[in-house]
């Protein structure tokens, strides 16, 4: 009986929340878990140009473990998601730090170290392979201007090519690491800065006591927008090295794209993407663990 | 808050059926032969020859759609790919190799046999190609352009600077040019660092050494053949062009280095029959460089040949299929090569064409003259490099090991030979 | 470090890096006035010998891609109506996911933000078949609105990992003092919490609308000849076996393809303001 009397103001604004917020989340959780189940569903099947749902067993995976472009490129991955996520963070931080010092011209400096990411990959691939070239590029400029033992070869050398790589990488991503860290540099409290201010911290305590500690979350933002970065890398190599000299280069999404699409193995190809997030979630997972295992040891001792 | 979001959902829905309205309305148009056609090539001279083929088909009465899609040859099967699962497969659409019959098994294609017949088509084609447009007994594709892979191209200023007069003819020629070159401090391969460039090397290698053996290997994948001396002969030479190039090519495509060839730095290119094309669009003439059939070990004329077909899909509509037989009927026309390759600079699939129209450089006549001798002679072999000889599992797997070879010094000949087989044994 | 040498030290470096950011930038630039013959004949990265201008108005509206000898502009316009509804309504939708799963915990959202994240990692190549089967069974295939959904789709992952870890930060006390105050959920976002957002929302619509701006793969797949972006333009220019790229005129493509990335990263500026909960509390 009372249910009638509560006005349809109120009915309509305790459940308008839920029809606006459910929506949105169920789209996308949908689409993560429905994307990635087909995915493994596909893997174990012996599709080749279509998909075809007979199923294989494990032989996608077995395969593909074998084949050495994929024991390269999870390699290269290790290498190359590490360095090049911990160089674009600092590089990032760094920059960031830097405009925060009301720097004059601040709007200059932020688009220029913005404006990498609005090129195109393969544009930026093409141009960065040329000026890492040593025929063409920065080693043929060094000794055009007379110093003949300069090498920066790294880029045709089977060890090093991935850190060339790493380096158009974190030139490509480090101004929107910056973008982040500035909001988040921003966005700290006053009345705490002040308040430690007063106390008379210098600017270097200030930021490692204050600043960062607030900052947790926008980091591991970066962190995990880093990370995705370096996973789906494709366009940049491809455009930069071609996966070589010979496959020294290849990485697990070139593996995928080469083995899906290329040789119309859409099978092995999505064992590969399989692999490349398993060895994802082996990363992230027990962080995730590690994180929430801290938060309830803080709020027990609260 | 939701309102605005419904209210650009309606217009975007007016804007999607916008879109596709007018599509709607031709279809209406009714009668004409109607043909939609999916290919790579959206740019360039290749761009510009299939506009040409779109305007001749629409002077023949028809309706022309074509969707170019940029990039490379994966991604143009990928919007194939997504059109058959949409349900929605192009009239007829770029293929080539192998790949035809692999695509042929997962959405009807068209049995083009009678118009075939009344055009007296197959006899003036090459045999190969022939095959490979009737994977199961029935043509369902057909050629549209030739290019031969094993030419060599030789800039001027670096001949000149050795005293070079004319193209080695022999391996054993091209080595001692090669040995002269670098002592003038010319760095004497021009080729870029790709794997399908590594790949085609290794072809143009062996095909200069002995065509059956190249047949046998890389196109029947005998183990014999693969396992045997011309196969390692093949490896060694492709271990000196290695040691000749460049290291700082590693990755690029040869493009990148047209520059410094021009100038004579770098010494001898082979490549493929288009290579001409690129030069002229960079500004160079022949005059700048010398042009004719890779080094040939036994002295007679082999090809090695790249084409790209037009495969049928099968299409229930009246209007796609009149589209379709008038398509293969202006292809397979006499006039078509000269009007397709005039401007594309490859070779007319037909051996019976009349070269000699002005429009053709001396260097297609040339290459046209020895694909009607190799046809005749029974000595075209397929490319392995552009995905002629073998399905592109295999391909990819061989150039895989290919590539490493090229770029890596401590893998010997006879351990590239074992890594081959080895890679082929894996994929089968 | 003596404090007056310090405000030149910052500007040096961030000078010096400037610098080295800019140097590809400025290898296009000069590319993009030089002629394709003059690269051919030189090198890929030089001086112009003489400078041309052309190669801007030829690649923007003369420039033939298949049957079209109108340029990239068509192009340009395509990716303009697929970018700009893709990045709005991502970002709304993503500020909304955020604020609910930041400032309104409910049972499980903790997994559930685990399973949005998880779709940020989700490599293109792998979603493809897939979202050609939904586009197909939703009758979107080969249409902007097609790939607008995409996009909007995929870019929610993002748009709510960036807002829900920035609104985190936003302090507890101004929530509650509003709910005492009467505030329902709507009326916290629009008054509260939407003012706060100005940092994180240009920062969403940076990277949005550069990737999906930039966005290759699925541009070309699911759109059709002159429906196609901006990106299969570029391509066109760029990508061939048989032939080299046209250097000139691809380079000021480029340029012009990132024009509007550029602005909107030049007019984002003003939101990066600093202090921004300073008032509210008080």
């Amino acid at each position: 009986m009372r249910r009638a009397t509560v006005p349809l103001r109120q009915r309509f604004d305790r459940i308008v929340p839920h029809l606006v917020i459910w929506p949105p989340i169920i789209i996308s959780c949908t689409y993560a878990i429905v994307f990635s189940a087909w995915t493994i569903w596909v893997s174990l099947t012996r599709s080749t140009l279509l998909p075809d749902y007979t199923w294989y067993g494990f032989r996608n995976y077995t395969s593909m473990l074998a084949t050495r472009n994929w024991q390269i490129a999870s390699a290269n991955l290790a290498i190359y998601g590490t360095c090049f996520v911990a160089l674009t963070m600092a590089t990032g931080l760094l920059l960031a730090v830097l405009i925060d010092q009301r720097v004059r011209a601040e709007n200059i400096f932020r688009a220029i170290f913005l404006y990498p990411m609005a090129v195109s990959f393969v544009v930026t691939g093409t141009i960065w392979g040329w000026l890492l070239n040593p025929s063409i590029g920065i080693q043929k400029l060094v000794h055009d201007l007379g110093w003949a033992g300069f090498r920066f070869d790294w880029v045709i050398d089977r060890d090093k090519a991935i850190y060339c790589v790493v380096i158009a990488g974190a030139w490509q991503a480090s101004g929107f690491a910056m973008a982040l860290f500035l909001a988040g540099l921003r966005s700290v409290e006053a009345d705490l800065l002040k308040a430690a201010q007063i106390d008379g911290a210098g600017a270097w305590r200030l930021y490692c006591r204050v600043v960062f500690p607030s900052m947790g979350p926008i980091f591991i933002a970066v962190m995990v927008m880093l990370l995705q970065f370096a996973i789906k890398t494709y366009d940049l190599v491809v455009a930069l090295t071609a996966g070589g000299p010979g496959l020294a280069s290849t990485l697990p999404s070139i593996v995928v794209y080469d083995f899906m699409f290329q040789r119309g193995e859409l099978g092995r190809g999505s064992a590969a993407a399989v692999m490349l997030l398993a060895s994802l979630a082996v990363v992230l997972v027990p962080y995730a663990i590690y994180r929430s295992w801290r938060a309830r040891r803080v709020a027990a001792h609260a | 808050m939701r309102k605005s979001r419904l209210g650009r959902r309606a217009v975007l829905g007016a804007a999607a059926s916008g879109l596709i309205l007018p599509r709607v309305a031709r279809a209406q148009a009714v009668g004409k032969p109607k043909v939609t056609v999916i290919s790579q090539w959206s740019a360039g001279s290749d761009g510009a020859a299939i506009t040409a083929l779109g305007k001749r088909f629409e002077a023949e009465g028809g309706i022309w759609e074509h969707n170019p899609v940029p990039g490379f040859t994966t991604d143009m099967m990928n919007k194939l790919r997504a059109q058959i699962i949409a349900g929605d497969p192009p009239a007829a659409s770029q293929l080539k190799g192998p790949e035809i019959a692999a695509w042929s098994k997962i959405a009807p294609v068209v049995d083009l046999d009678a118009t075939v017949k009344a055009a007296g088509y197959e006899a003036v084609v090459p045999a190969e190609l022939v095959n490979l447009s009737k994977p199961y007994g029935h043509w369902i594709a057909l050629p549209i352009q030739a290019y031969r892979i094993n030419t060599l191209f030789v800039s001027k200023k670096a001949a000149d600077r050795i005293g070079m007069t004319k193209l080695p003819t022999t391996w054993a020629a091209f080595n001692a040019a090669a040995e002269k070159m670098k002592a003038a401090g010319i760095i004497p391969v021009a080729n870029g660092g790709l794997k399908w460039d590594d790949g085609m090397k290794w072809e143009i290698a062996l095909c200069g050494i002995s065509p059956d053996a190249y047949r046998k290997a890389i196109m029947q994948l005998d183990e014999a053949a693969l396992k045997g001396p011309e196969s390692l002969a093949a490896f060694r030479q492709l271990r000196k062009f290695a040691e000749w190039s460049d290291p700082g090519v590693a990755g690029q495509h040869y493009s990148t280095f047209i520059p410094r060839y021009m100038k004579g730095e770098l010494g001898m290119l082979l490549m493929g029959g288009w290579a001409q094309g690129v030069f002229k669009h960079a500004g160079f003439q022949l005059t700048d460089y010398m042009v004719g059939p890779a080094p040939q070990d036994d002295g007679k004329i082999a090809f090695d040949l790249n084409s790209d077909e037009f495969i049928f899909w099968q299409k229930k509509q009246k209007d796609f299929q009149d589209g379709q037989a008038l398509l293969a009927k202006i292809v397979m026309a006499k006039d078509f090569g000269p009007m397709y390759c005039q401007i594309t600079g490859s070779i007319p699939v037909r051996t019976d064409t009349d070269m000699s129209e002005a429009g053709f450089s001396d260097g297609q006549r040339e290459a046209a003259r020895a694909m009607a001798e190799a046809k005749a002679s029974n000595r075209i072999v397929l490319s392995l490099g552009h995905n002629m000889a073998q399905p592109n599992q295999i391909t990819a797997a061989m150039l895989d090991v290919l590539t490493e070879f090229v770029h890596n010094n401590s893998i010997s000949p006879e351990e590239g030979q074992k890594r081959l087989v080895e890679a082929i044994d894996n994929v089968r | 470090m003596p404090s007056r040498l310090v405000r030149p030290a910052i500007h040096g470096v961030l000078l010096l890096l400037a610098a080295a950011y800019l140097v590809p930038l400025l290898v296009v630039v000069l590319n993009s006035l030089r002629s394709t013959d003059d690269i051919m004949q030189t090198s890929m990265i030089g001086w112009p010998r003489t400078l041309v201008w052309s190669n801007f108005s030829e690649t923007w509206s003369h420039y033939c891609i298949a049957e079209h000898c109108s340029g990239i502009r068509p192009y340009f316009v395509n990716s303009l109506e697929m970018t700009i509804p893709a990045t709005i309504v991502s970002t709304l939708l993503g500020a909304l996911n955020g604020y609910s799963l930041a400032l309104w915990r409910f049972r499980g959202d903790t997994w559930v933000f685990g399973i949005i994240t998880l779709g940020v990692f989700l490599p293109e190549q792998m979603k493809l078949v897939p979202w050609v089967i939904v586009l197909r069974d939703l009758g979107l295939f080969n249409t902007i609105a097609g790939l607008v959904l995409i996009h909007i789709v995929q870019g929610l992952s993002f748009t709510t990992l960036f807002c829900r870890n920035y609104y985190t930060s936003i302090p507890v006390d101004l929530l509650k003092a509003a709910r005492i105050d009467g505030a329902g959920f709507f009326r916290i976002f629009w008054r509260i919490v939407l003012p706060l957002s100005p940092p994180i929302l240009i920062v969403t619509v940076i990277w949005q609308f550069t990737g999906i701006w930039n966005e290759y793969l699925y541009g070309v797949t699911f759109a059709a000849g002159e429906q196609q972006p901006i990106t299969a333009a570029l391509i066109a220019l760029s990508a061939h076996i048989s032939e080299a790229p046209l250097y000139g005129e691809q380079s000021a493509a480029v340029l012009l393809a990132a024009a509007p990335t550029l602005l909107v990263y030049l007019f984002g500026g003003r939101y990066f303001l600093r202090g921004l909960t300073s008032g509210a509390v008080k």
